[in-house]
């Protein structure tokens, strides 16, 4: 195969990788702020949190961190579903106003932040850790991959669909689209909205928490690892349109892919991107693309 | 079967509904009449637990329903169709209805609850798969009225169903009205048309600055100076 298109290929899957990962963190931040209403700037600690936990799972224990998947993510859930319960519904009933719940929500969420990196410095310390796990290369088409990679790309597009079809098939999974329109009417037709929003909360920790169980696998971690994740989600969920999980979704492969492509002629600046793209989205589309 | 009792309702500091009481029996028509701002929608708003009422009671077959979530009255068989319809507009007409019986009740027999309501509305059933902002106004209404049918109500609030309705559409609101009530659904009743409400209505309250100003039979309210000049126009 020639070379050039090796190349493409290469920067193809590679942007489809790093997309997997950023769809399914979006699609999480997206969940608390598109349809729950908090800003989770902790969001990315969740993600550390899964991490971590991965990492002591398997380096302490030897438990294979794809089984881990199936720990952690619940564990996380009701960890997100609790604090909503608690913290976030509180300050809901007690804001006069949605813009006031999203300020003091999105005050308290970087509370939240500071907690659970200091708590995570306390256990696992500042240094950088890491482990190696399904860490051989993997032949497609004459572009070589580890097989992690492929792996944290079959997760990430397996529960993006399936959670795609949940929210268009089941009971539950049409409240929270209900609740993400319209929550007071919701709460007309029988939906118990605090217990909703609080499941919405709860899913998104799931997310951010399967998205450290898998990056855990590729990147050193650090308890300080969070906060670049968030930023990226929240581009993703400018990018695909506040509150659009779909959108969220595809928003992150693209971002994925761009992110790249940039790193393909110049590494440092794939970040930089990031935010050049989203300066331009909120002048040009701050609607994003599934927007209304 | 509702018993409201001389109920105040604030929002944030200021009070929008003053002593207000209000009673309806099984199987009636009861029309609430006002000007914009009068609290129609504040009592309908306080009755289905949107807000809490600062004093008093709502009663509903009996229980005390003042103060429990919307979702959990609902359960109890009082639908409230807001005003402005406030349709799920991204889903579509068929999942809008289905949303209408979320209790776990309804939920099991949503079917067969569907077909009634199809029977009522035809022009929704071959809509069924189209997203609920595509439809016209009329037809928008039409879901609305049908989504809040879905929960089975033994009570059903219509907040200005006929509002910004073709003439001949608002006829057929009140059609649908008045088979509901045939069907053995109460029925309370925000409207600006006030003839036609009255008309079919059995009894009706007005409502002025957040207080009760009459009560009565409908053909005698009908009568009323204060009705005919105020809102009928004679």
């Amino acid at each position: 195969m020639p070379e050039s298109i090796v190349t493409i290929l290469d920067i193809a899957i590679g942007g489809l990788l790093l997309g997997g990962i950023y769809a399914l963190i979006a699609m999480g931040l997206s969940l608390q702020y598109g349809v729950a209403r908090v800003l989770n700037i902790a969001h990315g600690e969740f993600i550390m949190i899964g991490a971590f936990s991965t990492f002591t799972l398997y380096t302490v224990l030897g438990i294979n961190p794809l089984v881990c998947l199936a720990i952690v993510g619940p564990i996380i859930f009701i960890i997100g579903f609790l604090l909503h319960q608690t913290l976030f519904t509180r300050l809901r009933i007690a804001a006069p106003n949605p813009g006031a719940y999203e300020a003091s929500s999105l005050l308290a969420a970087f509370g939240l932040l500071f907690v659970i990196q200091n708590l995570a410095l306390l256990g696992w310390g500042a240094d950088f850790r890491a482990y190696s796990y399904l860490n051989f290369g993997v032949n497609i088409w004459g572009a070589i991959f580890s097989a992690n990679k492929l792996v944290i790309l079959g997760f990430a597009v397996g529960i993006g669909v399936a959670f795609y079809l949940f929210l268009i098939r089941t009971r539950l999974g049409k409240a929270i689209r209900s609740a993400a329109q319209d929550p007071q009417t919701a709460s007309l037709m029988g939906v118990n909205i605090n217990r909703v929003l609080s499941i919405c909360f709860g899913f998104g920790a799931l997310m951010a928490g399967i998205a450290g169980v898998l990056i855990s696998m590729r990147v050193p971690l650090n308890p300080a690892m969070g906060l670049q994740y968030t930023l990226i989600a929240i581009i993703v969920i400018v990018l695909g349109g506040l509150g659009s999980i779909p959108g969220s979704f595809i928003g992150g492969f693209i971002l994925g892919i761009i992110g790249e492509v940039v790193t393909h002629f110049e590494p440092s600046l794939s970040l930089a991107a990031y935010y050049f793209i989203f300066m331009l989205l909120l002048l040009v589309r701050p609607k994003g693309i599934f927007g209304k | 079967m509702l018993e409201v009792s001389n109920i105040d309702t604030f929002y944030g500091k200021a009070q929008a509904l003053w002593d207000v009481s209000l009673r309806i029996d099984e199987a009636e028509i009861v029309a609430l009449i006002g000007a914009n701002g009068a609290g129609k929608t504040t009592l309908l708003n306080t009755i289905s637990g949107l807000l809490r009422p600062a004093s008093g009671s709502v009663e509903f077959l009996g229980q005390r329903i003042d103060g429990l979530a919307p979702h959990t009255i609902v359960e109890l068989g009082v639908s409230h169709v807001p005003e402005g319809r406030r349709l799920f507009t991204d889903m579509s007409v068929r999942e809008n209805l289905e949303m209408g019986a979320y209790t776990s009740g309804a939920w099991k027999r949503k079917e067969e609850t569907l077909e009634q309501v199809y029977q009522v509305f035809p022009a929704l059933k071959e809509r069924g798969g189209q997203l609920a902002r595509t439809l016209s106004g009329g037809e928008q209404q039409m879901l609305a009225m049908g989504r809040g049918l879905m929960s089975k109500p033994k009570l059903c609030m219509f907040d200005e169903p006929s509002f910004g309705l073709a003439p001949m559409l608002v006829l057929e609101v009140f059609q649908v009205m008045k088979s509901l009530r045939e069907q053995g659904i109460t029925i309370l009743l925000i409207e600006q048309n006030v003839r036609h409400t009255l008309e079919i209505a059995d009894r009706g309250y007005v409502l002025e600055n957040g207080r009760i100003a009459l009560e009565g039979e409908s053909k005698k309210l009908l009568k009323e100076e204060l009705i005919r000049k105020a809102y009928l126009g004679l």
